[in-house]
């Protein structure tokens, strides 16, 4: 009896001193966490509830529903068209690049050269660029300037704009491509050359390779750099801000709103910002779950 | 005739020769083995059958068609793969099925051949499973059964086995030669590993840098290697340098003792140098008194080998192997005893240089 | 002898030669002539000769020189305080609570799915009024300023490190520490901290580019730094902006370069993407 007795005590102080220890490890991200929620996930959601509610902190759902008037709908639309755009033309011209340079038989250096562009590319963003994209193709730009002195040809006059819809979308390329570059090259290292040799072995085409081998396993990469090179075309501010004023993508719309250049009402503001997280949680759902039925064999 | 022929084939990658004077006929349902140290050009002579290399100078042809230029992907030759190569995004049946996929089969026919394999392989339940589920030995009968799904007319693997462990591997390699055995296909098999390469093959083709040093069944490349590198590569060998005393009666004088040897030595002076090669199980003590080929000894080590004990002995300044089979009732001598042990002339070969 | 029947498939090569070649040649283009551009509009704030004068112009400008300080000073804070509480928490993770893993890794992407304009819209929100006001001195403005940039670097600066502590073995590295005694600050500092050194720089350099120039999160909290210089200039002069925009191009140039040094062969250390 009294040993049993011990027995149990020793089993629940044992017991205890698990949980203790998992307590202790838990406390060890405590820090982070904390950070986290203070400078991300509270202000955040207090985004999300602000949308929900009128200037005197009352339940409503009229600022969702003023995100449906046309100028806000078309800034989305513009938003997520600039992205789109941005995300396969710059998806495709990087995977070209990367796959040229990995598979293509160039030499090593010209390999290392693109990494290193594309790192600096992809950070080269925000201000300068618009600022180097006004100084190459703006009105008095040097490529402007170069077409008009040398081959009597004025772009703006061909419809060229660097201000429009088309002019946003090749200055984002700038730092969409290298993205792709930097996401991709890691993934076509992975793409083995028995791979191609065992299909040619067993009677396929080049196209027949492509078609059933090579693209399937790339797949996941695939899906996955365009809904982060969407994602960073989406968020973008700087550089439209900068480049444009007449573009009203949501990123400067929300910018607005909060300097106070527009009718100032903070709660559309919020509805607004609201909005883009949930058109990049959306996206980044249809992806996992894209990723889940075109995939399976990576579970 | 032979159904698969290479001809005169020579490969250089840039200034670099893989693979030079290579000759080789192989008969339809044979399975010969490439053996022979890494970087000795096996890869480079299969990959040349199988197309993914063009060689620069010779002929490969199969079943009296010249394939030499031939595309990897008209050739009718299945490959296997060191490792395996397996496409992950297939499941295992959609591998094995995929060249005839390629070839436009029917659904049902494609079905039918594919759990035909399977059950080949010994693998029926695995079907739907993805080669990332699978351990390394069924992933190579994968590989296996989707190489010998399109029917090909000769069946290429190089060291197929060498990623696996090695009880798998012995296993395996059975399983191998048996499915061969059964499909009646002819097989070149690539190995740098000799037990494998005797264990398997009907023929053996051994090379060292870029040329084939010999060419023969497993029995005559272990019992009469030809050359110093064919009898040091495969199996355990004692090796010496001896001096001729009487070329016409085959007698040898090396340090330490006086060897007489059953080959001929024609066209050798009283004085040469020449190498000679014993195998270890050759030796025996010598209890029983022979006229030829007993010499005095010392016992320099002893290690237990499981099946058989090999002991290690001095003979003048040089020292040799002595394999014998391992038996409980074996009295064991003693390391610094003095011997006598013997070979039979036969045992004493002498190489060519 | 046969004569050598090679020559179909050294055509086939050259082929795909070309072809990589040339998309690489329009990579080279797109990449390398608006900096062309720029570098060439720089200098020609004089009319009719090249000159560096918008570049002594920027470089007199002492607006230049006080927001430049301002925003590396931001940055170094960010680097410092980014990996005081990324490597613990990752070290942490690797050794103790591997489950949390994937926890971890969510939480260091969300940054993605709350693009800068809206996490400082939040910021904001909370911080600007009762019961914490941070936003009425600058001092405190400049600290949510610096906290905005942890969480903004944070995706790119846990991988990095992430990489690093799966190179080495944590595991045995902290176990043969203690059991020669070393405490948890020894093993910190002394053992993790020097074995992954080179993950660490890269990190550093890579949130020094993003936060140089940042634009966003400096602008809307009202912070005299880098990047709001950068429109402001943008706004009221014609050449100056391109001669800024050939600096922050050489300093990100120099930071990525450094990354690129520190990383040379260490596959999976290549970094990916910024702040736009
Ligand atoms: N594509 C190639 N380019 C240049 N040299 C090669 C190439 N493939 C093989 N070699 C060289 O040819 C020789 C034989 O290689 P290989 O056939 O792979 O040997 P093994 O399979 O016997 O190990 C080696 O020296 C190797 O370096
Ligand atoms: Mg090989």
């Amino acid at each position: 009896m009294a040993q049993a007795t011990q027995n149990q005590i020793r089993a629940n102080s044992s017991q205890r001193s698990l949980v203790i220890r998992n307590l202790v490890a838990w406390a060890g991200v405590v820090p982070f966490l904390v950070f986290v929620i203070l400078f991300l996930f509270w202000p955040a959601s207090s985004l999300i509830t602000g949308s929900f509610q009128n200037q005197s902190g009352a339940f409503t759902l009229q600022n969702i529903i003023d995100l449906f008037t046309p100028s806000i709908m078309n800034a989305y639309m513009l938003s997520i068209q600039i992205s789109i755009v941005t995300a396969i033309g710059g998806g495709i011209f990087g995977f070209m690049l990367a796959y040229a340079v990995i598979q293509g038989g160039l030499p090593r250096w010209v390999r290392t050269a693109l990494t290193t562009f594309s790192g600096v590319a992809s950070n080269f963003a925000g201000v300068p660029l618009a600022f180097a994209f006004i100084a190459t193709l703006g009105h008095t730009g040097f490529l402007t300037a170069l077409f008009a002195d040398k081959l009597g040809i004025d772009i703006y006059n061909l419809g060229f704009n660097l201000y429009n819809f088309w002019g946003l979308a090749l200055t984002y390329m700038y730092f969409q491509f290298p993205l792709m570059v930097l996401i991709m090259a890691p993934a076509l290292d992975g793409l083995r050359e028995e791979w191609r040799e065992a299909s040619e072995n067993l009677g396929a085409s080049s196209y027949q390779y492509w078609r059933y081998v090579a693209l399937p396993i790339l797949w996941p990469s695939l899906l996955g750099s365009t809904i982060l090179l969407f994602g960073n075309a989406f968020g973008a501010y700087a550089t439209a801000y900068a480049l444009t004023r007449t573009l009203n993508v949501v990123t400067v719309l929300i910018g607005d709103q909060i300097s106070g250049n527009v009718l100032f009402n903070p709660n559309l503001g919020y509805a607004l910002a609201f909005g883009m997280i949930v058109i990049m949680a959306v996206s980044i759902g249809l992806y996992t779950w894209l990723q889940r039925r075109t995939a399976r064999w990576l579970q | 005739m032979a159904f698969l022929e290479l001809t005169n084939i020579r490969k250089q990658f840039g200034q670099a020769v893989a693979v030079e004077d290579f000759n080789l006929k192989v008969d339809r349902g044979e399975f010969v083995s490439f053996l022979g140290p890494s970087g000795c050009g096996k890869t480079t002579t299969l990959r040349m059958i199988a197309g993914f290399e063009i060689p620069t100078v010779g002929r490969v042809a199969v079943d009296n068609v010249d394939i030499t230029d031939k595309a990897p992907n008209q050739r009718n030759v299945g490959m296997v793969f060191q490792s395996y190569a397996l496409f992950p995004n297939m499941t295992v049946a959609q591998n094995i099925g995929f060249g005839l996929r390629i070839r436009r089969e029917s659904e049902s026919a494609i079905k039918e051949r594919v759990d035909e394999m399977l059950a080949l392989i010994h693998l029926e339940q695995k079907g739907p499973s993805y080669p990332s589920q699978l351990s390394g030995g069924q992933q190579q009968r994968v590989a296996l059964a989707r190489a010998l799904a399109i029917r090909p007319q000769v069946l290429l693997l190089d060291e197929p086995l060498s990623a696996l462990d090695a009880k798998i591997r012995v296993s395996l390699r059975a399983e191998i030669r048996a499915i061969q055995r059964k499909l009646g296909i002819t097989a070149i098999y690539v190995t740098h590993d000799q037990e494998e390469a005797l264990s398997i093959s009907d023929r053996i083709v051994v090379m060292s840098q870029g040329h084939m040093e010999q060419v023969g069944t497993p029995f005559e490349i272990y019992n009469f290697p030809q050359t110093a590198f064919v009898a040091s590569f495969v199996g355990t060998l004692n090796t010496t340098t001896a001096e001729v005393v009487d070329s016409a009666r085959g007698v040898l004088q090396i340090d330490g003792a006086r060897l007489e040897t059953a080959e001929k030595l024609d066209g050798r002076q009283k004085g040469d140098k020449v190498t000679i090669a014993i195998r270890p199980e050759r030796f025996s003590f010598a209890s029983e008194q022979k006229k030829a080929n007993v010499v005095d000894c010392r016992i320099e080590n002893i290690t237990f080998l499981g099946s058989i004990v090999r002991i290690q002995v001095s003979i003048g300044s040089g020292k040799y192997y002595m394999d014998t089979f391992n038996n409980p009732f074996l009295e064991l001598p003693k390391i610094g005893d003095k011997d006598q042990v013997t070979c039979s002339r036969e045992a004493v070969l002498v190489l060519k240089s | 002898m046969a004569p050598t029947p090679n020559g179909k498939v050294a055509a086939v090569k050259k082929k795909i030669n070309l072809w990589a070649w040339f998309w690489i040649l329009l990579g080279a283009l797109y990449f390398l002539v608006p900096l062309y551009g720029t570098f060439d509009f720089s200098l020609r704030e004089k009319r009719g000769v090249l000159s560096l004068l918008a570049y002594q112009n920027v470089l007199a400008d002492p607006r230049f020189r006080d927001s430049f300080t301002y925003s590396a000073l931001m940055a170094l804070a960010t680097i410092v305080v980014g990996l005081l509480l990324i490597v613990p928490t990752a070290y942490w993770v690797h050794l103790r609570l591997p489950q949390v893993r994937p926890l971890i890794e969510f939480i260091t992407l969300m940054p993605f799915v709350v693009p800068a304009i809206v996490l400082v819209f939040g910021l904001i929100r909370i911080y600007s009024g009762p019961p914490l006001a941070l936003t009425n001195s600058d001092p405190l403005t400049n600290f949510l300023l610096m906290c905005g940039y942890v969480i903004l670097s944070m995706p790119y600066t846990y991988r990095s490190v992430d990489t690093g502590l799966r190179a080495i073995d944590v595991r045995t590295l902290t176990e043969a520490a203690q059991s020669l005694g070393a405490g948890w600050f020894t093993i910190l500092f002394r053992i993790i901290f020097p074995n992954i050194r080179a993950a660490l720089l890269s990190g550093a350099f890579l949130t020094f580019a993003i936060v140089i120039g940042e634009f966003t999160l400096a602008s809307l909290l009202g912070r005299p730094a880098f990047g709001p210089y950068l429109v402001y200039m943008g706004n009221n002069r014609a050449y100056e902006p391109a001669a800024l925009a050939i600096i922050s191009l050489a300093l990100t140039w120099a930071a990525i370069g450094l990354i690129q040094l520190l990383s040379h062969g260490r596959p999976g250390q290549e970094q990916v993407g910024g702040v736009h």
